[in-house]
């Protein structure tokens, strides 16, 4: 096959990535083992890509909540659908990936809690009244991933190697540190929901959370093999 | 004398066993300890993964990496690859225990003075000698020394400490409860953040240098002598700020932070050539004068 054709082959699949295969497209294809790779290599991004798109992250039940109460009540829609809980669909499988999820959703959390403004009018103006963000609803979302979390986090430390009782009772410890820095931080942020420094500090606490539950995964899927 | 030599009997017996147990366990150690060549050219990465146990890195000035190690049992094996210059060791268990000492093993590690580090351990000690070249840590509850060491060095642990005596280049560490201590560094980009462990930094700040130290809980201290030259801004959000520094006002305009609980001190010593950010959110902050 001439270095053209190939040239050719690939100038068509940058030009029009989605576009269907001329039929000399389809001859070269067929004759030439370099852009049949190339082709091969280019299907399976485009599917990675399509599942990954279906596998996205679903914004939060209590803004479901608020954009079904406006929906209600403006007729446009007249019953709740049956609908799986996000916290569910992400948790109720094996702990690894649980505890994998709960840390990007704790990331997560601290970078809504971090990016949020309470009081910044211009949210308020571009957000219908009930769909403006309170100091309180990431809390909630909060609170709800915390309960849906307990368990997987007790399996996950009980996974631990037994032959290290020291990287355990590190974890445990460290794990009660933090989860008493997030709740002191987030009275600080009760008490004061306009400080952007209290929200700094409840941030980096949930990144620290987030390190920790990543780090007793690894080690527990790293070592319990 | 029928009566004495019966009587002798299992003394001669237990001598023997004593002598077979004290040849079986050194035969033991001996097949547990493991050495381990590997000729370099220029400037190796080693990447040592090690669980439990002790690891020393320290500089030769050999174009060659040696690993001298003992293994705590026959429950874990060391398995080493070299490519090129990147050189890989890790402890595997290959078989569980409960007891932690049979899964451990020891390492003495002699690299090139311009060398790349990668350490990963949980529990024990790491110590690195006269290294120079960039190095990340990630540990759960090892303590971590390193001394006269230069590069760009990552630490990441949960719970252990860092004692860093005379380092130089740039510092990013992160823990939760561990404590840092930073000893006569020669560093102009320091990043420590810790969530309930103390923070010392007894050294110089560099003209032009950043060093950005911050806890929850715990005491961050800075130690300053009267030349340096330095911006510092020190806030704790429930905590106290103890300063000692003659600073004046700050020249540069830097903003002073908004909630008015923050016990908080803004200033410039000298020509505040260097930046200094100190922030706690319940801990103590001293800036003291070195003896």
């Amino acid at each position: 096959m001439s270095p053209l054709e190939c040239a050719q082959f690939e100038r068509m699949l940058e030009q029009q990535p989605d576009a269907p295969l001329s039929a000399g497209a389809v001859a070269h294809l067929e004759d030439c083992v370099d852009c049949q790779s190339l082709w091969s290599d280019m299907e399976a991004i485009r599917t990675a890509g399509m599942e990954w798109g279906s596998d996205e992250i679903e914004p939060p039940e209590y803004l479901w909540a608020s954009l079904r109460r406006q929906l209600e009540s403006e007729g446009l829609i007249r019953e709740r659908t049956a609908r799986r809980g996000w916290l569910l669909v992400w948790f109720g499988t094996a702990p690894r990936w649980a505890m994998a999820g709960a840390s990007i959703s704790l990331l997560l959390i601290a970078a809504m809690l971090a990016a949020y403004h309470v009081s910044e009018p211009k949210s308020a103006a571009v957000l219908p009244m009930r769909l403006s963000i309170s100091a309180v609803r990431p809390q909630v979302a909060v609170a709800d991933i915390g309960k849906a979390l307990e368990g997987d986090v007790k399996d996950v430390f009980n996974s631990l190697p037994e032959g290290n009782p020291v990287l355990a009772s590190s974890l445990r410890e460290n794990l009660g540190i933090v989860d008493n820095l997030i709740a002191v931080c987030e009275e600080s942020v009760r008490e004061q929901p306009d400080d952007p420094i209290s929200r700094d500090y409840l941030y980096g606490a949930y990144q620290q959370k987030a390190v920790l539950l990543a780090t007793a995964t690894d080690r527990s899927a790293l070592e319990g093999q | 004398m029928k009566g004495r030599v019966s009587s002798a009997v299992p003394f001669r017996v237990a001598g023997t066993m004593l002598v077979a147990f004290f040849i079986a366990g050194s035969a033991g150690a001996q097949t547990r300890r493991f050495e381990r060549h590997f000729t370099v050219q220029g400037k190796p990465v080693v990447s040592v993964q090690n669980a439990t146990g002790r690891i020393q890195v320290r500089a030769w000035d050999k174009p060659e990496v040696l690993i001298v190690g003992q293994r705590g049992s026959s429950n874990v094996e060391v398995d080493t690859e070299q490519v090129g210059n990147r050189i890989e060791i890790a402890t595997r268990v290959t078989a569980a225990s409960a007891n932690s000492e049979v899964l451990r093993a020891d390492y003495d590690i002699s690299v090139p003075v311009e060398s790349e580090l990668q350490v990963r351990s949980d529990s024990g000690n790491v110590v690195v000698d006269s290294v120079h070249g960039d190095m990340s840590f990630d540990t759960v509850a090892a303590d971590l020394a390193l001394q006269d060491v230069e590069g760009y060095l990552m630490i990441k642990s949960i719970g252990g400490s860092t004692v860093c005596t005379r380092c130089a280049g740039r510092l990013d560490a992160t823990s939760i409860s561990g404590n840092f201590q930073l000893l006569q560094p020669t560093m102009d980009n320091v990043r420590v953040q810790t969530s309930s462990g103390n923070i010392l930094f007894d050294g110089g700040f560099m003209n032009r240098g950043i060093y950005v130290l911050k806890n929850y809980s715990g005491t961050i201290e800075v130690r300053f002598s009267s030349s340096d030259s330095f911006d510092v801004r020190a806030t704790s959000l429930y905590g106290n700020v103890v300063n000692q520094a003659p600073v004046v006002p700050d020249r540069h305009n830097m903003p002073a932070p908004r909630n008015g609980l923050a016990k908080s001190l803004f200033g410039t010593m000298n020509d505040g050539r260097a930046k200094v950010e100190l922030s706690s959110f319940n801990g103590t902050i001293k800036i003291s004068k070195r003896e």
